[in-house]
């Protein structure tokens, strides 16, 4: 049977999923963490009983709702970061979890990088913390931030995070570890300081691979794209766009409905990035010509979190009920779902700038 | 000058172009058009084979990749159906094309009349559709005093390059003339006349200063002394579509005579008008952009929220009883 181009994965979390990360090596290795309390880890690629798409390997129990995965240092390791306050490293092997840090409120992002050996959480207690994972003698740097974080990514040699009163904070990942390594528990100033292109609450951050920039998006269907050279010609060329929104028809009023923009993910060659929203859509963007390269068809259900795989041929999608203003009680049950697209060859090549 | 203008299409032209049931856009001929579809709406993204139909390519995924085809690509969201066939122009519904043609009539004369704002040009190449907008009709009286109150204005201002022409056609221009806004050179004309019918341009050297010199103030009496309708003008049956009064043009051309001649350089230049929605090439703002093209101004008022709020989804859901997190200890 010739490949399909996207599916559903088998037995999807039980509710909302919070994230979605492909592994650093493998590009069919996927954890998921969802509201449910759990950890997912799935192979993408390996049919379960014949008939269905993707196995679960294991899941991997919390006491809380699960806010944010990531892998560690290799497909074996993961963090998470959990509501009930806690960072955990969970080794995907063995299945055991060790509590890494603490805050003082929920744990809302986690991300690690690879070439610094670092490990940054980002809670609702306003601060970040900053850990080497594999040399724990080291005391962990507690820097407080101005703002309740919302969103965080990594590039190879920065770390950028994006809080409410649309701050956002680039710190430089070698300054961080150099501070770490010091032992004076002395946190570095921010590399960077911003306020945000958009005007509305920053949802998602995504970092360049090519290290060159990052996009935010908004809860108001908008997209910025901007670089971290402060220089004036390159912030000339930052820009921000709308997305993720319907024409409003002439009955309702002739209202536009716009959609949070709640997923952001870049392609790890080709320069192009994904964005999902709470339209149920997944749109492809070239960051360099600044053209929408693609946009897929509607997912029954809002976009919430979005990856890419190592190899840029997978691109998975977490799909569950958005959450709404004014929404009293809200269920992802039986509604969630993880696709995954196999992209083809060219499907994500952005075609250059014009 | 010199340069060959940019002609208008009119709304024949308009609603004789071949155009995309699936996303709306027109071309220039059926053959783009095909090769359009098939591009955009009827290739498969898994092989790239470019199918002639939705059902074609329905077919073809079918067989080839044992995948089901639900919804077109590309399409706008209430024409992603696949119960249509649609190949070129055949097969759109009939009450689709009649929404089309509406929308393009539509734009058509509301994109003459924003030129016509912004330039004083009447519209080109009109032969009775029927005006849109009634004209006003000025009786000699109110010529009169429109004219001593521009003669006053134009004395203050002091600016021979005169910023009367957008008034000096609907005036100069009488029922049974050319349509063109631009009189064709020739001796039937006085000589001041191109001058005047020029709308934005400074008389030309060549033009006896003598006799015609161009008080400005003159100007809007000439058609009166040369031409037969000499006072108050009779309607225009086959000039519809004047937005204003030709009192606001007047003073909006006194005020920014010079921003109309550049705008009517640009036309003449053949550089397009700036609006046309459907034609633009979209940057990746206005491509998202595109999906609401329409009422683009009172887009920023008149929207509808998703989520709104100062604390972000997941805080407002960390909130409920079932996800909420109560620390044993503390």
């Amino acid at each position: 049977m010739a490949p399909s181009t996207q599916f559903e994965l088998a037995q999807p979390p039980n509710d909302a999923i919070s994230s979605l990360v492909f592994a650093p090596e493998a590009p069919t290795r996927l954890l998921v963490s969802s509201w449910d309390k759990n950890v997912y880890l799935y192979d993408t690629h390996t049919d379960a009983e014949g008939g269905g798409h993707g196995t679960l390997l294991q899941t991997f129990e919390h006491r809380a709702p699960v806010m944010d995965v990531c892998f560690g240092a290799d497909d074996n390791e993961a963090f998470s970061a959990g509501m009930d306050w806690t960072v955990r490293r969970i080794d995907l092997e063995s299945g055991d979890q060790t509590v890494v840090s603490k805050h003082a409120a929920p744990v809302r992002r986690v991300v690690y990088s690879r070439e610094h050996s670092l490990l940054i959480t980002a809670s609702w207690d306003n601060t970040l913390h900053v850990l080497n994972p594999s040399n724990t003698s080291l005391t962990a740097l507690t820097i407080t931030l101005p703002g309740k974080p919302h969103a965080m990514a990594a590039s190879p040699s920065k770390v950028i995070i994006a809080m409410t009163s649309r701050l956002v904070h680039i710190y430089d990942l070698a300054a961080l570890g150099a501070s770490l390594a010091s032992g004076s528990g002395a946190a570095p100033e921010p590399w960077q300081q911003r306020e945000s292109s958009l005007k509305f609450l920053t949802r998602a951050v995504a970092a360049m691979p090519s290290d060159a920039g990052y996009a935010t998006s908004s809860i108001e269907g908008r997209v910025a794209v901007e670089w971290f050279d402060a220089s004036a010609e390159s912030q000339a060329r930052k820009y921000a766009f709308k997305c993720h929104r319907q024409t409003g028809t002439a009955e309702d009023g002739a209202a536009d409905v716009v959609f949070p923009v709640n997923a952001l993910a870049f392609h790890p060659a080709f320069g192009t990035f994904a964005s999902g929203g709470g339209d149920a859509t997944v749109a492809l963007w070239d960051a360099a010509a600044k053209r929408r390269m693609k946009i897929y068809q509607k997912f029954p259900d809002s976009v919430a979190a979005l990856a890419f795989s190592s190899d840029g041929k997978y691109l998975a999608i977490g799909v569950c009920p958005g959450f709404e203003t004014g929404m009293e009680d809200y269920s992802g049950e039986g509604r969630t779902k993880v696709v995954i697209r196999e992209l083809g060859e060219t499907e994500a090549k952005g075609k250059g700038a014009k | 000058m010199g340069k060959k203008k940019r002609k208008q299409p009119n709304v024949e032209e308009l609603l004789s172009r071949p155009w995309c049931y699936y996303c709306e856009r027109d071309f220039e001929d059926l053959k783009l058009l095909i090769s359009h579809q098939k591009a955009k709406h009827f290739k498969c993204d898994r092989c790239g084979r470019r199918l002639n139909t939705a059902g074609g390519l329905s077919v073809h995924m079918n067989q080839v990749h044992k995948e089901s085809l639900s919804l077109v690509e590309n399409a706008l969201p209430n024409r992603q159906g696949l119960e249509v066939e649609i190949f070129g122009m055949e097969g759109i519904p009939e009450d689709v094309v009649q929404q089309h043609n509406q929308r393009l009539i539509q734009n058509f004369y509301q994109a003459q009349a924003d030129r016509y704002a912004a330039t004083g040009n009447p519209p080109a190449g009109q032969n009775g559709n029927g005006p849109v907008k009634k004209i006003k009709i000025e009786t000699a009286e109110e010529i009169k005093k429109r004219l001593a109150e521009h003669r006053a204005r134009v004395k203050n201002g002091g600016l021979a390059a005169n910023p009367t022409p957008p008034m000096g056609v609907p005036d100069g221009q009488s029922p049974g003339q050319s349509n063109s806004p631009f009189p064709p050179p020739g001796g039937q004309y006085p000589p001041g006349y191109p001058a005047q019918g020029v709308p934005g341009f400074t008389p030309p050297p060549q033009y006896p200063q003598g006799g015609f010199n161009y008080p400005p103030g003159n100007l809007p009496s000439r058609p009166g002394g040369n031409l037969p309708a000499p006072t108050g003008l009779p309607p225009r049956p086959g000039q519809p579509g004047f937005p204003s009064t030709v009192d606001e043009l007047v003073a909006g051309a006194s005020r920014q005579g010079d921003e109309i001649e550049e705008l009517i350089r640009r036309a003449e230049l053949g550089i397009p008008p700036p609006k046309k929605p459907d034609s633009a090439t979209p940057t990746a703002g206005e491509a998202a952009a595109g999906e609401e093209k329409k009422g683009k101004k009172e887009k920023d008022k008149n929207v509808k929220m998703i989520y709104d709020d100062e604390l972000s989804p997941e805080e407002r859901m960390a909130l409920m009883p079932k996800y909420a997190y109560v620390p044993t200890a503390a």
